[in-house]
Parts: structure tokens; C-alpha cells; sequence
């Protein structure tokens, strides 16, 4: 178990090694003068310019250039934002959670509702459920995220006025900034109208979740699917079966566990979609999360802050990535053996 | 009474174009405390045979029996879940490769205690937990495993073949089982192992009154284990007698090729010689020949061998032969 820790972390190390000099890197490749893209100081006088110049070793080789960059990413540093004028780290501090909060519980829903249904169908292989289980995955695959998300507010908040269209929580309340986690800054707040927030902010969430989750969800229908018929096909559910356990007993105690371990594999893979689905998602929904705020840096040419998102969302994704690998390996008995340890 | 008695056991492959006979009309009986050698080449439809009688089979295999009795219950009238019940009480099967039986992910403890039947626990659920735990280590005992804790809190891929094995028997014991169906429990195995298993199941058959249905490829190795024994060839029934019989004087043209193609086996052959073969090989399920299956390949073969022959039965020696080798031993 330890030498899958240290390699994951090895992984890690270099992802990120690879990762930062694409980003130093870009800051050569975007037009205009380096060192502006780098520090995002648009309007700054030569004499702060020279300042900069030395803060980041300007006159040296290349190679110390980019550890004078690493040192600053690491100390938090990832300069201003040539529209705003505020440091990136703040920016995408104040966005990243609200970013964190959709994903990561569009995934769950994801998951939940998505791994439960492909399982049903290879259980109904061939049957009726099988067949309505992959009409619904094809069709929920097929739809475009941008406009199932307007049709989506067209419906349930035009029309039908169930949901918001818009933003992450209603203007009425005012919620203190501890986490930035808005469901639990809502339960640690001591507001009395805590409860009449939590359901408003869920309320907000419901529909931005539907549309980033449905294309993943469509995709662990499948996954959990073919993986379900799989184990299904293996020797040890026959043996199982002649063991004289029921139906039910087999696919609870030997088929679920063996068939979830396969899907957790690809989680982590999906996750990278779910991002760039939630990115999408948030501009349509104005969701105040870090992926509407990277697009409408591209739009303004804000190439420090298309740097500092992408070395963060990045990282994210790799982080999640991770995770699912240490939860396929608490599942997998056989992932933990040093052998396998890759 | 016999054990169980099957008749005319018919496995059919469902394609789209015209039905496969897998297994085409076999007969088996088998009577209490008896071990039956099962043999025959790969692909002659004995393992088939022998997941039809447990019950295992995937939907595209459909199974038709004239006659398919248990302990005189005729299983065919009932439903699919009765057949399974009563089957899974008193029938289990250990398999040909133990690892790929085992889950993967269980722990062996947690999979042996799952097959211990419900009916030998008493007493409230936390009572059953234990005794369920001291079951499973008393099976492992039984099957010559000592390091039970190890065993028990290990995972399959930990654990040699031969061990698997043996968790294997012992999960099969752990209904108490009137017949066991071994489907080649030594392949891949090496030979001191083989023994192992194969005085294991030689002692619970002594011990325990246990019918034995051993299946097999290799007739000489069986022959040491079993008192009696069924060849099959290509799907076919080919002869069934005691090991004696089976062994010394084969009336059919298959069980004599078999019997001669073993050096062990025939020691009159000179050193350095050619062993006796077969010429052709088991014909593919695609293209069945009609009637006797040997057909093509028998030395004996004549017009009539096109209709599949009826069995003679010669003093509980059956054959299914045209031209039997009888009077060729007098």
C-alpha cells in the first residue's frame, strides 16, 4: 500500500512538473510582452516593470526563469488579472469552491443514479428495462449541453417557474464566507433564516446539476452495464450459483462488488468531461464558478488568468483523479498486491 | 434405488439457424456411495453434461431428458426453482480452475460461511454468526487446510491452486452433499497435488458415504479412484461399466483406442513403438457427422453406422455399438 501511495504521488509530481511548464510556456506563446503575461501588470511603469524584472530573473537563463515561476505558484502568487486588476488567487479562491460544489455533487448524482441503472439492465439483459435503460443513455449522451441547459430553463423556470434560472443562491440572503462551500456555509452559519437559504440554495442547484450530470451518468450506464454483464459471464458467479445462493444473494454479494470496481476505474476518467460540461453549464446557468469565470477571461484576453485556471482546474481534475484511485484500491483487493501497484 | 437416473439427456445449442445437439441422448446412473469416472476427449460434452444435471447452464444451452431422476423424484416435472432447490441441497460441484472460481474480492472466510446452510444454525443471529464462523473453520480442517486464520482472512489471488482447491471441496461440503460433481478438479495442477485432491475425495467417499461423479480426460489417471465408469465421445454415449470392465475389456471401438493409447495402461506394447491412435480428430460442433459420431474416425465402421446405434446391455456392461469388440475376448 505504500508503494502505490508513492507512485500515485510520483504521478502527481510529474503531472504538475509537465503541467507548469505548459504554463510558463504559454506565457511566451500569448501576444505581448512576457513578463506582463506572466505578472498580468498591463499598466505598470518601467521602474515597477524593472522591479518585476528581477523579482522573476528576468536576466537570466531560461531554466532559472522558470523556478523564480515555480517559487511564485508556490507561494501563492500567480500575478494579477489584467481586467480586474485583482490577484488570480484570490479570484479563483472566491470561484473554486462554488466550482468544487457542482461538480463534485453533479458526479455523485452522476454515479447514484447512473451505476444502479446499468446494473438493472444487465440483469434485464435483452429484456424491456435493458432496452428503455439504453434508449434513455443514448438519447441523454446524444443531447448537447448548451442546449438541453437553455431548454432546461426555458421549461422549469420560464415556463413552468418550478426553479431559478440563474446564480448560485437568492440575493435575500447573506451567508458569511467561511469555506466557500455554500451548502456548508449555510449549515455552520447562526442565521434564522438558515433553513429557508439551504432550501433556496438547493433549489439553484437542482437544475445546473441535471445538465452537468446527465451526460456522465448516460456514460456510467453504460460502463456499469457491460461490466455488470461481464461478471455475470465469470466462473465464480457459476460457482456461486451452484453453491445455491438466490439470484439476489449472487448479484449483492459477489456481482455489485465485482462490478463496481470495474466502473470506479473509469471514474476518474469521466471526471475531466464533467469539468468541461460544468464549465459550459455555468455560463449558461451564471453560476459563479471558476469555469464561467476562465471562458470570460478568453473572451477578454486575460492570458494570466487562462494560466492560473488552468493550472488549477487542472490540478483539481488530477486530485479527483487520485482519489478514485485510492477508492479502487480500498475495493480491490488485488490492486493493493505490490505487483500491481502501476 | 438409484441415485440418480438420467435418460436420453439431450443439450441443445439455441442459433439462429438450426439447432445443435452438444449433447445427444446420454444416459448416467449412479448409485449411492459410488464413484463414477466420467471421461471422454475436450469437447465431448462432459462438462456440459455435468452443469445440465447441477443446473448452471446459460440461457442459450436448453436441456430435454427423457427420464432425469433424483433419489426417484423425476426433476423434469418440476418448476426450474424446485429443481434448483432440491439440487442444490444435495448436489455440489467443484469446478475445473478453482481461482477463476473464487470471487476475487471476497475474502475466503466470508464466501465459506455463505454457503453454509441455514438449516444447521440454531439460535439468534449473533449465535449464528459465530457458529457460522466456526463452520467454515471446521470445513477447512475437514479438507486438510491447519492455518485455518490465515486461510480464512486471506483473498483467492493469495492463495496457491491446490489450496483454492480445497476451499473449493470444502464449500461444496459445507451443504453436505449426497453426490459431488468433481469437473477435472487436478487440471492444472501439479502431480503431488493431484494425489492430494484425489485422496481427499477418495477418503470423504469412504468416510462420509459421498457419490463421487468424477469427470475427466485422462482415463488411466481416474481409473485408480473410480469404480465405475462412463465414456463419452463427441456428445455421444460411448460405454459404461466397472472400471474393470471398462479398463480390461472395451467393448467399443472408442474405449479400446482410448485404453491402447495409453503407454501405462497396455504394458504388453513393446518399447519404442508406435501407440495406437485414431486417425482424424473430434469433429467440430458446426459439423456433427450423423449417426454414431465415431464414424469417420472407427475401424469398425459399416453402412449401418449412419443410424445411431441402440445400447446392449451385457450383464450391466452398456455400449453403443453396431459392431461391439465382445467376441473378440473370448
Amino acid at each position: 500500500m505504500l508503494i502505490f501511495t508513492l507512485r500515485r504521488f510520483n504521478l502527481f509530481v510529474f503531472t504538475m512538473l509537465l503541467l507548469t511548464i505548459l504554463s510558463f510556456s504559454l506565457s511566451f506563446l500569448f501576444p505581448g510582452d512576457q513578463l506582463v503575461n506572466l505578472t498580468g501588470q498591463v499598466n505598470a511603469s518601467p521602474e515597477q516593470l524593472a522591479i518585476l524584472s528581477d523579482k522573476y530573473q528576468q536576466n537570466t537563463n531560461i531554466v532559472s526563469q522558470y523556478f523564480s515561476y515555480l517559487t511564485h505558484l508556490f507561494h501563492g502568487e500567480m500575478g494579477y488579472s489584467m481586467t480586474s486588476h485583482l490577484p488570480i488567487a484570490t479570484e479563483i479562491l472566491n470561484r473554486l469552491p462554488a466550482t468544487i460544489e457542482l461538480t463534485s455533487v453533479a458526479l455523485l448524482v452522476a454515479m447514484f443514479v447512473g451505476i444502479p441503472m446499468g446494473f438493472c439492465a444487465a440483469i434485464y439483459h435483452r429484456k424491456v428495462p435493458d432496452n428503455l435503460i439504453l434508449t434513455f443513455a443514448m438519447i441523454g449522451y446524444s443531447i448537447p449541453i448548451f442546449w438541453l441547459g437553455i431548454l432546461a430553463i426555458l421549461v422549469f423556470s420560464i415556463q413552468l417557474g418550478w426553479l431559478p434560472s440563474a446564480g448560485q443562491i437568492s440575493l435575500l440572503f447573506e451567508i458569511e464566507y467561511v469555506t466557500g462551500l455554500q451548502l456548508i456555509d449555510i449549515l455552520l452559519s447562526d442565521s434564522e433564516y438558515k433553513w429557508q437559504a439551504f432550501q433556496d440554495a438547493t433549489r439553484h442547484l437542482i437544475l445546473p446539476v441535471i445538465v452537468v450530470a446527465l451526460a456522465p451518468a448516460t456514460i456510467f450506464v453504460r460502463l456499469a452495464r457491460s461490466a455488470m454483464l461481464e461478471v455475470l459471464d465469470t466462473h465464480y458467479i457459476k460457482a456461486a450459483n451452484a453453491k445455491g445462493l438466490t439470484f439476489s444473494q449472487i448479484i449483492y454479494r459477489h456481482a455489485m462488488r465485482n462490478a463496481i470496481i470495474k466502473v470506479i476505474r473509469d471514474v476518474g476518467l469521466q471526471f475531466a468531461n464533467l469539468i468541461t460540461i460544468a464549465m459550459v453549464t455555468e455560463v449558461i446557468f451564471s453560476w459563479p464558478g471558476i469555469g464561467r469565470w476562465l471562458i470570460e477571461s478568453i473572451y477578454q484576453r486575460d492570458y494570466t488568468a487562462i494560466q492560473g485556471g488552468l493550472i488549477v482546474l487542472s490540478s483539481f481534475i488530477f486530485i479527483v483523479h487520485i482519489v478514485t484511485d485510492f477508492v479502487y484500491a480500498a475495493l480491490n483487493p488485488l490492486a493493493r498486491e505490490p505487483q500491481h501497484g502501476a | 434405488m438409484n441415485l440418480i437416473d438420467i435418460r436420453n439427456l439431450s443439450i441443445e445449442l439455441t442459433t439462429g439457424t438450426k439447432p445443435i445437439f452438444a449433447v445427444d441422448r446420454v444416459n448416467l446412473t449412479m448409485k449411492e456411495g459410488e464413484v463414477r469416472g466420467l471421461v471422454g476427449e475436450s469437447g465431448s460434452g462432459k462438462s456440459l453434461l455435468a452443469q445440465a444435471i447441477v443446473g448452471v447452464l446459460d440461457d442459450k444451452w436448453r436441456v430435454d431428458a427423457d427420464r432425469f431422476h433424483w433419489r426417484g423424484n423425476d426433476l423434469m416435472r418440476l418448476s426450474p426453482a424446485e429443481r434448483k432447490a432440491i439440487i442444490s441441497k444435495d448436489v455440489a460441484m467443484i469446478f475445473q480452475e478453482p481461482m477463476a472460481c473464487l470471487d476475487p474480492t471476497t475474502t475466503i472466510g466470508e464466501q465459506l460461511e455463505e454457503a453454509v446452510d441455514v438449516e444447521q444454525l440454531t439460535g439468534f443471529f449473533w449465535q449464528k454468526r459465530q457458529q457460522r464462523k466456526q463452520a467454515a473453520i471446521n470445513l477447512l480442517h475437514k479438507v486438510g487446510i491447519k492455518k485455518h486464520e490465515v486461510c480464512v482472512k486471506s483473498y483467492p489471488h493469495q492463495l496457491t491452486d491446490a489450496l483454492c482447491q480445497r476451499v473449493m471441496i470444502a464449500m461444496a461440503l459445507a451443504r453436505r452433499p449426497i453426490l459431488l460433481i468433481a469437473d477435472e478438479p487436478t487440471a492444472a495442477m501439479e502431480s503431488t497435488n493431484q494425489g492430494q485432491i484425489f485422496r481427499l475425495l477418495a477418503s470423504l467417499n469412504q468416510l462420509k458415504n459421498m457419490s463421487i461423479l468424477l469427470i475427466s480426460h485422462d482415463l488411466e489417471n481416474v481409473t485408480h479412484w473410480t469404480n465405475t465408469i462412463t465414456v463419452m465421445y463427441s456428445g455421444q454415449f460411448v460405454e459404461a461399466g466397472t472400471t474393470e470392465q471398462i479398463f480390461n475389456q472395451p467393448y467399443h471401438p472408442y474405449t479400446r483406442a482410448l485404453v491402447d493409447s495409453s503407454p501405462k495402461a497396455n504394458r504388453l506394447i513393446p518399447n519404442k513403438s508406435r501407440l495406437m491412435t485414431l486417425p482424424g480428430s473430434i469433429p467440430i460442433l458446426q459439423h456433427l457427422p450423423i449417426g454414431c459420431r465415431l464414424g469417420p474416425r472407427c475401424p469398425r465402421a459399416q453402412q449401418k453406422c449412419v443410424h445411431a446405434p441402440k445400447i446392449k446391455n451385457f450383464h450391466g456392461h452398456q455400449v453403443s455399438c453396431h459392431f461391439p469388440l465382445k467376441d473378440s475376448y473370448s
